[in-house]
C-alpha cells in the first residue's frame, strides 16, 4: 500500500509518500518547508497559510519525484485535519481533495496530534508506551486504553513549545525557538529560582513564563537554563507521576520539543529509575512532518474506507481523546 | 549498629520511595524523596524539603477534624524522610468495579471534609486511598495547601475526574455521579455547585477544549 500524507497544521508543509509492508512502513520521501515569522514574531495564520499554498505544488512535485512513484500508483491520499490553524489547515485540506477527486483516490482526514504518536511506534518500535506528547500545539501525557488514547496529565495553559517560543521571541528571536535557548541554556549553569507548578499529573507554565521575563534582564543565558531546568523538571515530574500510576514500562517521546537533549536527558534518568524504557522519536520525525499523517492513513485505511469529499472537514479543535482508534 | 531496621522496598513511587520497616517496634512505612539527579540541585532541595514538611503538617491537621490518615512517627527535613503508620489494605485502584463505586461516595465525603475545612488535597487519584477494614485511608499529602478557593477546590475535582477518565474508563459516569453524592453531603449543595461550574471552566481552558 502507498500513501501520500499531508501536513499543514502550523508553520510546517509537507508531503510524504509511505509503502506499507504487512506492518511495517518504509518512508519513501518527505518533503518540508517551513514558514519562517519575521524575528520577534510568531506564527500569523494568514501569512503561513499564504506560505503553504504558495509551496504546496513545489514540496508535491518534489515529494513524488524523491520517491519515484507515480501519481497513479498512490492508494490513498490522508490530510491532517486538526487540531491546528485554521487558514494553515484548510490549504492542505484543499491540497488533498483536489487529488482525491482527480485521480479517484479514497480520502483519510486524520487526526495530527494521533499521526505524532503513530509514526513514533512505528520508529521506535515502542509496543505499548506512555507517550510524552511535546509541541508547539500540545503537551500531553497519554496512555492507550480500550479503543482510546486517554490523557493522563496535561498542560493546564500554555504548552510547552508555546513557553520557550514565547521567551524566544521576548527577546527578539523567530519561531521556532527552541534551538536558540537550548543553546543559550547550554552556556550557563546558574539557577534562578523560578515558579514550580505541578498540579497532581498536570502542569501550568503561565506563571513561569511572566516570571522568565521578569529574569531576563539579570542575564538571558541564566534565564534561559532555569527556564528548562524547571519547566522540564515539571514536566518529568509529571510524567514520573503517570508512570508510577499506570505502571507502564515504556515511555515515548514525540513532538517538536522530543528533539531537546536536556529533555531526553532527564526522561532518560527516570526511565531508568523506573525500570522502563526510554524511546524518543528521531530528530528528523519528532516535529510535524507528512510522514505522520501518510502512516496515520495507512493505518486507518487497514480498517476503514475513505470518506465523501463532502464529509473531508477541518477542525482547528479536535482532541486527540475524542478520537476512537480502529486499526 | 544499633540502628538497624529492616527496609524493604514497597514501591518506587513519583515523588518518593517506600520502605516497609519498624519504628519503635511497630510496623511502619518510610517514605524517603530521594535526591534526583536529573533536577537542578538548588530546585530539588526546595521542592523535596518543602514537600516532606508539608505532608507532615498537612497529615496533623486533616487529623484534627477526623480523616483517617497514616500516623507521622517521625519527620527528618534534612533527610527528607517521614515515619509513617503502615495502614493494611488495598489501594482503591486494585478495587473491582463494583467497589471502586461505592467507595467513591466515601471519597466524595472524605475530599469535601477536606475542602471545608480549608484544605486542598493536590494529588487526588485512586491510589492514594486506601480501603482498610472496611474504613477509607487517605494519604499523600505532599502536594496539599490550605485554601479556601473555588478554583483550587474545582482543582482537585477535575484531577479526581481526570483519573476516572483515564483509568476507570468503564465506571466513569456511575463512580463520578458516586463521589459527588458524597461531596454534595459535607460541602451542601449550592458549594458543590459552585465548584462543578469551575471545574467545567478548567475543562474549557484545555487545548483544544473549545471548539472554534
Amino acid at each position: 500500500m502507498l500513501s501520500l500524507g499531508i501536513e499543514s497544521t502550523a508553520h510546517t508543509f509537507s508531503c510524504a509518500i509511505i509503502e506499507k509492508k504487512g506492518k511495517q512502513g518504509r518512508i519513501l520521501s518527505d518533503i518540508r518547508k517551513i514558514y519562517r515569522p519575521p524575528e520577534g514574531e510568531g506564527i500569523h495564520p494568514r501569512e503561513a497559510s499564504r506560505h503553504h499554498a504558495e509551496n504546496s505544488p513545489q514540496v508535491l512535485a518534489e515529494c513524488l519525484q524523491k520517491s519515484g512513484i507515480k501519481i497513479n500508483d498512490l492508494d490513498l491520499v490522508s490530510y491532517a485535519a486538526g487540531p491546528g490553524l485554521g487558514p494553515c489547515l484548510r490549504i492542505g485540506a484543499v491540497v488533498a481533495r483536489s487529488l482525491a477527486s482527480y485521480y479517484g483516490m479514497p480520502i483519510y482526514p486524520v487526526n495530527h496530534a494521533l499521526g505524532h504518536i503513530e509514526l513514533g511506534k512505528m520508529l521506535t518500535g515502542a509496543k505499548d508506551p506512555l507517550v510524552l506528547l511535546v509541541s508547539g500545539g500540545h503537551t500531553m501525557i497519554l496512555a492507550f486504553l480500550s479503543k482510546k488514547w486517554r490523557v493522563f496529565g496535561e498542560t493546564l495553559d500554555i504548552t510547552l513549545g508555546q513557553l520557550i517560543d514565547q521567551i524566544g521571541r521576548h527577546t527578539g528571536f523567530a519561531s521556532p525557538c527552541g534551538p536558540k535557548i537550548e543553546e543559550l541554556a547550554s552556556k550557563s549553569s546558574t539557577y534562578v529560582q523560578l515558579p514550580y507548578v505541578v498540579k497532581g499529573n498536570d502542569v501550568s507554565f503561565s506563571g513561569l513564563l511572566s516570571a522568565t521575563k521578569r529574569i531576563i534582564p539579570q542575564g538571558l543565558e541564566s534565564a534561559c537554563f532555569s527556564l528548562q531546568e524547571t519547566a522540564f523538571s515539571m514536566i518529568g515530574e509529571a510524567t514520573e507521576r503517570a508512570l508510577s500510576f499506570t505502571g507502564k514500562k515504556e515511555l515515548l517521546v514525540v513532538g517538536g520539543v522530543a528533539a531537546n537533549k536536556r529533555l531526553s536527558d532527564i526522561l532518560t534518568s527516570i526511565c531508568k529509575r523506573h525500570n522502563c524504557t526510554f524511546f524518543v522519536a528521531p530528530k528528523e520525525y519528532a516535529g510535524d512532518c507528512g510522514s505522520q499523517i501518510s502512516w496515520l492513513g495507512l493505518l486507518e485505511s487497514s480498517k476503514k474506507d475513505g470518506v465523501e469529499l463532502e464529509d473531508t472537514f477541518v477542525r482547528q479543535s479536535w482532541r486527540i481523546d475524542t478520537v476512537e482508534v480502529t486499526y | 549498629m544499633a540502628f538497624s531496621i529492616l527496609l524493604k522496598l514497597v514501591k518506587r513511587g513519583a515523588e518518593a520511595d517506600i520502605y516497609l520497616t519498624t519504628w519503635n517496634g511497630r510496623k511502619s512505612i518510610l517514605k524517603i524523596r530521594k535526591r534526583k539527579d536529573y533536577r537542578n540541585e538548588l530546585l530539588d532541595n526546595r521542592i523535596r524539603t518543602l514537600r516532606t514538611i508539608r505532608e507532615a503538617k498537612m497529615i496533623s491537621e486533616v487529623k484534627s477534624f477526623g480523616v483517617s490518615t497514616p500516623l507521622v512517627y517521625f519527620v527528618d527535613q534534612k533527610k527528607c524522610e517521614i515515619f509513617l503508620q503502615f495502614v493494611p489494605g488495598k489501594l482503591a485502584r486494585d478495587l473491582p468495579n463494583g467497589t471502586i463505586i461505592k467507595i467513591c461516595k466515601e471519597i466524595g465525603r472524605i475530599v469535601g471534609t477536606l475542602h471545608k475545612n480549608g484544605i486542598m488535597h493536590g494529588d487526588l487519584t485512586t491510589s492514594n486511598f486506601i480501603l482498610a477494614r472496611e474504613r477509607l485511608v487517605i494519604m499523600d499529602f505532599g502536594l496539599a495547601q490550605k485554601t479556601e478557593k473555588v478554583e483550587d477546590h474545582a482543582i482537585d475535582l477535575r484531577l479526581f475526574k481526570e483519573v476516572l477518565n483515564s483509568a476507570h474508563v468503564n465506571i466513569v459516569s456511575k463512580s463520578w455521579e458516586s463521589f459527588l453524592l458524597g461531596y454534595q453531603k459535607i460541602v451542601g449543595r449550592t458549594r458543590m455547585e459552585r465548584v462543578i461550574s469551575q471545574v467545567s471552566v478548567i475543562e474549557k481552558r484545555g487545548r483544544y477544549a473549545n471548539v472554534v
